[in-house]
């Protein structure tokens, strides 16, 4: 009996990390990702830790609210916070086992990642204005073509596993590493990595630093937004980046993560997640210095190639079972 | 062993398919070709795991050849080709971009549908990967059939080979070396034919569309 | 039994009842005997769930040949619990809902006639009997679309297209079963016993015969023509029960004969069912995200979902054939759920489309916007919906299409070929149409709840009456509970998909709140789930009022420098959806016309702006129209033999004779 209370007692303990470290670890990818950007171009750049000083300073400001607006506006970040920290709680991020690690499905993180989505582009069209009908048409719009790659590509990974469930997904890889370097992987692997660029916005799909409002996806959308509204947005949207990014790493890598109950093993899970976390982070600043943004109408071109990409992985996977 | 010879040849077919894809996907001919090299590099890789595996030292010699032509010198040549050209991109397709994706897709599953028998009846770990090469044969005459410049033609009709190679490596663990030698020697020749042929389309007519082929019937 | 008999003579005598009295009377009393009626059936298809028993009925008397019969089964129980769920709906709706030609004689009567129908299709139990109320279900529903047709020019051009298809599906599934009961008394059970002694050939055939009637009414792609006609004209409590009971009827249809009549078959019937699912469900949902008329969107998604259904059904069908009877039936269980809960989103879609137009005047998304703040409980019925059918997780949406999705992901390890491509198309055609699904009802809400209004209607829109929002209300429940504790209609269903395929396995699914697999490896506990998202809510509430100042101003949108800022300058439904449009212009071809006209002193500068955008079924025009061009030109030919003389006809009369005669000898 007193083993499982202890289970169980890791378990919250182990949620209760991976929140705080990606709810402070997602805006501090962001800062690195603009650090990394930075030195590539010979800027000094801002400190990494920047991002959180914004989100303070926000949540300082007035609360303003456009004319028009609906209880839609304020409601927004809220969901796409909750609905990402829920998917952030059942992730196996730093323990395989998580409290309510039952309900850790791929697919569920997948449908929360879109709940966020629908939400966002909602608060969008919400003060009825041009910008911000242009914003949630073009998000809402390359996450329809990105979908079916995610969706895809998931499944490939979890026919390989037998199981969409998280952690046995992640311990059958632990089982077998000669699986990360098979070609259903690696195809998965690409298709995934398209579709997280797709998702949190980002070169070539998305420029998060534009000031023009014409060539804006996402700021279009948020353009409504300030004070401690725009805060939460803004967690949301990098708690939702730390997500997709460790979860990459995990899938792909997943040693290090912690499987068995002690601080130990907890404590090397969080560093290490931080680590291979800051990595994928590296890799997408580099590939974002590297290209420039494609017009809207080239996406679907990048997003279809991440599709076939995930096709393939699927097809690859029957072929070389 | 043999889980590494497993892995080893899978890794080295998927990139053989991929980098077909990959062609489709990319519009400027300079990736395309090199996508083409690197194909050329994982088919000779995929020749190359085999022959260790099954000890044949004919197959071990058709994979570095296949590793110098269709790795380095058949790129080496269209790059020289395409260097010929300004305006190096694959600029409006018959079949936009994204369309021939989705088209690969299809071409991917249905290549799996039927070489289902194929693989069936000669079950190996090499036999099962035998509708990667299939699919690598119809992406390549997809593109044969949907570009219009020479050199995407060209690549289109190199990937056809590949696939073919691919096949023959997987089925029958290799071809004896003088068919494929003349089957590489015989892409070589073409891609040197070509050569010539563009340079002279240039100075007629400007351009390698092959679409502009049409007036010269008139 | 008798209770279900009563049930069905509730819901004849409202028929009757609005056949005869007054106006008022008729709209209300009818109304509510309708609604009981309903709920009666829904409970005793609920009992027969629970116990798994089945009961039957016959009588020699009413109906010619072998006579009425009815039988329930929990296949049966569960299409019944559903029509009948959203019967109550409909009936309550009516309360309010009826006025100038839908709260006329013919058009109430028919409503309860067409419920009455929904009811007792898939108890039917004999070829006669189950041709008899397919038939009345057909024609009811087809006259009530005509009700419409003082309002609408579109209706009667609709109802003759359903009317059609309709009929032409009725005849191809009366060979169908005619063939399946050679030699036989033509009751199902008989069918059932004796069709393993027909030959392969025939069978096959009887089963392509039934597949394309059952097809067109459910809706399925290249069949489907009328059903974006039909659905938006009718009025919208009869679209609600077209849309989500009468199309799952076609479903039943497919079970029903498929596999408990023919017992399965061969692999490529299900294969094909399959590969109609695909079609449907990419083209439907292509076709949703680009309506702007909302009716017509909400048509075209339906479209979507009984191609995912048809997918579950074909992957199920696939799967017990080549011996996987526990995914087989994960697989239905996934189909009927998602069929339970697509009646319920739908249907509350449907009647929230009703109260927007009965409170704007239009069902137009362009001429919509702002409703959120005058009709706040259409828009939480519509909200919470539109979000169960994006299959936001805890809603009922997401509990059905992950099943599914279990259903295809476990399917991967059967080997054989046939059941790899299902499995891969269906995953596909999932992945292709939850995206665009998410496109088209973000569209909805956006666009016609939030933001300005767009025209003066939507300006003076009003919250509709009390029964309107209590039957909107009651549609919502299913979405909520079904998300939350899916767990609990693990039994129901589990009858229900063994008494449709033939081979009964232990639930492959747990008891228990969530869905557990109990033989295959996942599981999710939305409830678990559901209670995670409202903590954090409260809790990043909580700390963003105290954090934070509570007090908000408001102030004017950005403009981005400019002063003005109208509602015409908001993005309209039609340019959410331009970019997707511009993706798929290769399937949806869509014709674009410009005109411009110059000033006439300089051509530099313009007078007026003319552009237009139009998305038709390609494969309407495509396909059906030149068929009907062809009927067209055969009927002027053969106008030609009349001329209108009464001798020439006697002639034609007197040289048929004489042809048989001749014949003859």
């Amino acid at each position: 009996m007193s083993a499982t209370i202890t289970t169980s007692l890791y378990g919250v303990a182990a949620t209760l990390i991976q929140i705080v470290a990606v709810g402070l670890g997602g805006p501090l990818l962001v800062g690195l990702m603009a650090k990394v950007k930075a030195r590539a171009e010979g800027r000094v750049g801002a400190p990494i830790v920047q991002p959180l000083r914004d989100l303070r300073k926000l949540l300082s400001k007035e609360r303003l609210h456009a004319r028009h607006s609906s209880v839609v506006l304020p409601l927004a970040p809220m969901i796409i916070l909750a609905a990402t920290a829920v998917a952030v709680a059942i992730s196996p991020l730093v323990s395989t086992h998580p409290f309510l690690g039952s309900s850790a499905d791929i697919l569920v993180v997948v449908y929360l990642l879109l709940t966020g989505t629908v939400a966002a582009a909602l608060a969008g069209l919400d003060a009825g204005t041009a910008f911000g009908g242009m914003g949630s048409s073009r998000v809402m719009t390359i996450g329809a073509l990105a979908e079916p790659a995610l969706l895809v590509a998931v499944i490939a990974l979890s026919i390989q596993s037998g199981t969409s469930n998280l952690p046995s997904m992640m311990s059958s890889t632990i089982a077998h590493p000669d699986w990360v370097f098979g070609p259903s992987r690696l195809l998965a692997l690409g298709a995934l990595l398209i579709v997280v660029i797709a998702e949190t916005g980002r070169i070539p799909v998305d420029n998060p630093a534009t000031h023009l409002e014409l060539t804006m996806v996402h700021e279009a959308m948020i353009l409504e937004y300030a004070g401690p509204e725009l805060a939460l947005f803004s967690l949301g949207e990098a708690m939702r980046l730390g997500l997709l990014f460790s979860l990459v790493a995990n899938l792909f890598f997943p040693w290090g993560i912690a499987t068995s109950d002690s601080v130990l093993a907890l404590a090397v899970g969080v560093i290490l997640l931080m680590a291979k976390a800051a990595l994928v982070a590296l890799g997408v600043a580099l590939i974002e210095v590297r290209s420039a943004k494609l017009r809207l109408f080239r996406l679907p071109e990048l997003l279809a190639g991440g599709f076939v990409l995930s096709v393939l992985a699927v097809v690859t996977g029957l072929v070389t079972k | 062993m043999n889980s590494t010879y497993v892995a080893a040849l899978e890794l080295a077919a998927g990139a053989v398919l991929v980098s077909a894809v990959m062609t489709l996907w990319r519009r400027s001919v300079r990736s395309i070709v090199s996508m083409l090299s690197l194909q050329g590099m994982a088919l000779s890789a995929v020749a190359i795991v085999l022959a260790l595996h099954e000890h044949e030292r004919a197959l071990f010699v058709t994979g570095c050849l296949v590793f110098v032509v269709k790795g380095l010198v058949v790129p080496g040549l269209l790059r020289r080709v395409s260097r010929l050209d300004p305006r190096s991109r694959e600029s409006r397709p018959l079949v936009n971009v994204p369309a021939s994706l989705v088209f690969a897709a299809v071409l991917i599953v249905l290549s799996y549908v039927v070489s289902s028998r194929i693989t069936s009846m000669s079950p190996s770990e090499a036999s099962h990967l035998v509708p990667i090469g299939v699919a690598t044969v119809l992406v390549g005459y997809f593109m044969l059939v949907t570009r219009r410049r020479a050199v995407s033609k060209i690549v289109g009709l190199i990937l056809v080979d590949n696939g073919i190679a691919l096949v023959t490596f997987l089925l029958t663990s290799g071809v004896p070396l003088i068919v494929e030698l003349g089957s590489s020697l015989d892409v070589l020749l073409v891609v040197v034919v070509l050569q010539f042929l563009m340079v002279s389309m240039r100075r007629h007519s400007d351009t390698d569309q092959l679409t502009e082929m049409k007036a010269l019937r008139d | 039994m008798e209770l279900y008999l009563a049930a069905l003579g509730i819901c004849a005598a409202a028929a009757v009842l609005a056949a005869v009295v007054t106006r008022r009377v008729r709209v209300v009393v009818s109304s509510i005997l309708g609604a009981l009626g309903c709920l009666l059936a829904g409970g005793v298809a609920l009992r027969i769930l629970i116990t798994g028993s089945t009961s039957t009925f016959h009588t020699s008397q009413l109906l010619p040949m072998s006579g009425l019969s009815l039988t329930l089964d929990p296949l049966a129980a569960l299409f019944i619990l559903a029509s009948a769920f959203v019967g109550v709906a409909a009936c309550v709706y009516c309360v309010g809902y009826a006025h100038g030609a839908m709260a006329s004689r013919t058009a109430m009567t028919l409503l309860f006639v067409f419920i009455l129908t929904l009811l007792a299709v898939p108890a039917a139990s004999s070829v006669v009997s189950f041709m008899f109320c397919w038939e009345l279900m057909a024609l009811s529903s087809m006259l009530l679309i005509l009700t419409n047709q003082a309002h609408s020019s579109d209706a009667r051009a609709a109802a003759l297209w359903y009317g059609v298809m309709t009929q032409f599906g009725a005849a191809s599934i009366l060979l169908g079963l005619l063939l399946a009961s050679l030699g036989t008394d033509q009751t199902f059970s008989a069918i059932g016993a004796h069709s393993s002694q027909l030959s392969p050939t025939l069978r096959s055939f009887a089963f392509v015969l039934v597949l394309l009637g059952f097809a067109s009414k459910a809706g399925a792609v290249p069949l489907h023509v009328w059903l974006p006609k039909a659905h938006p004209e009718a009025p919208s409590p009869v679209s609600a029960l077209m849309s989500s009971s009468m199309v799952a009827i076609g479903v039943y249809g497919m079970i029903r004969v498929g596999e408990d009549l023919l017992h399965g078959g061969t692999v490529w019937w299900w294969v094909s069912v399959a590969a109609l699912g695909v079609v449907s469900a990419f083209y439907g949902a292509l076709h949703a995200t680009t309506s702007t008329d909302l009716k017509r969107l909400l048509a075209y998604s339906t479209i979507d979902i009984q191609g995912l259904i048809l997918i579950g059904v074909g992957a199920a069908g696939v799967l017990n054939d080549s011996g996987q009877p526990v995914v087989a039936h994960l697989a239905m269980m996934a189909v009927l759920l998602l069929m339970v809960a697509h009646a319920g989103f739908k249907g509350a879609l449907f009647l929230g489309a009703g109260a927007i137009e009965h409170a704007t005047g239009t069902r137009n998304l362009d001429r919509l916007g702002g409703l959120i703040h005058t009709m706040p409980v259409t828009a939480f019925v519509v909200g919470v919906s539109a979000c169960s059918i994006m299959a936001v997780p805890t809603l009922s949406g997401f509990s059905s299409e992950w099943l599914l999705l279990q259903g295809l992901l476990h399917g991967f390890a059967d080997s054989s070929t046939p059941a790899l491509i299902v499995m891969l198309l269906g995953v596909i055609a999932l992945a292709l149409t939850g995206g665009l699904t998410a496109v088209a009802f973000v569209k909805v809400f956006g666009i016609g709840f939030l933001g300005q209004p767009r025209s003066s209607g939507a300006a003076d829109a009003r919250e509709v009456s009390t029964s309107m929002k209590v039957a909107m209300g009651w549609l919502v429940v299913p979405s909520v509970v079904i998300g939350v504790v899916p767990g609990a209609f693990v039994a129901l269903l589990n009858r229900a998909s063994s008494s449709a395929l033939a081979t009964p396995v232990v639930s492959p699914i747990d008891k228990g709140t969530g869905l557990v697999l109990s033989q295959l490896s996942g599981a999710i506990e939305p409830a678990a789930l559901f209670v995670g998202l409202v903590v954090v809510l409260i809790v990043v509430w909580a700390a963003n009022q105290r954090l934070a100042q509570r007090r908000s101003r408001r102030v004017d949108a950005w403009a981005c420098g400019r002063e003005l800022q109208t509602p015409r300058m908001q993005y309209t439904a039609t340019s959410f959806a331009e970019p997707l449009q511009r993706v798929f212009a290769d399937v949806l071809r869509p014709q674009n016309d410009v005109e411009v006209t110059h000033v006439a002193e300089s051509r530099y500068y313009e007078q007026s702006l003319l552009y237009e955008n139009r998305v038709v079924d390609v494969i309407e025009m495509r396909g059906y129209r030149p068929l009907i061009t062809a009927a067209l030109r055969v009927g002027r030919f053969s106008r030609r033999l009349q001329n209108g003389s009464i001798h020439r006809y006697l002639a034609f009369g007197f040289v048929a004779l004489l042809v048989i005669l001749v014949v003859l000898a």
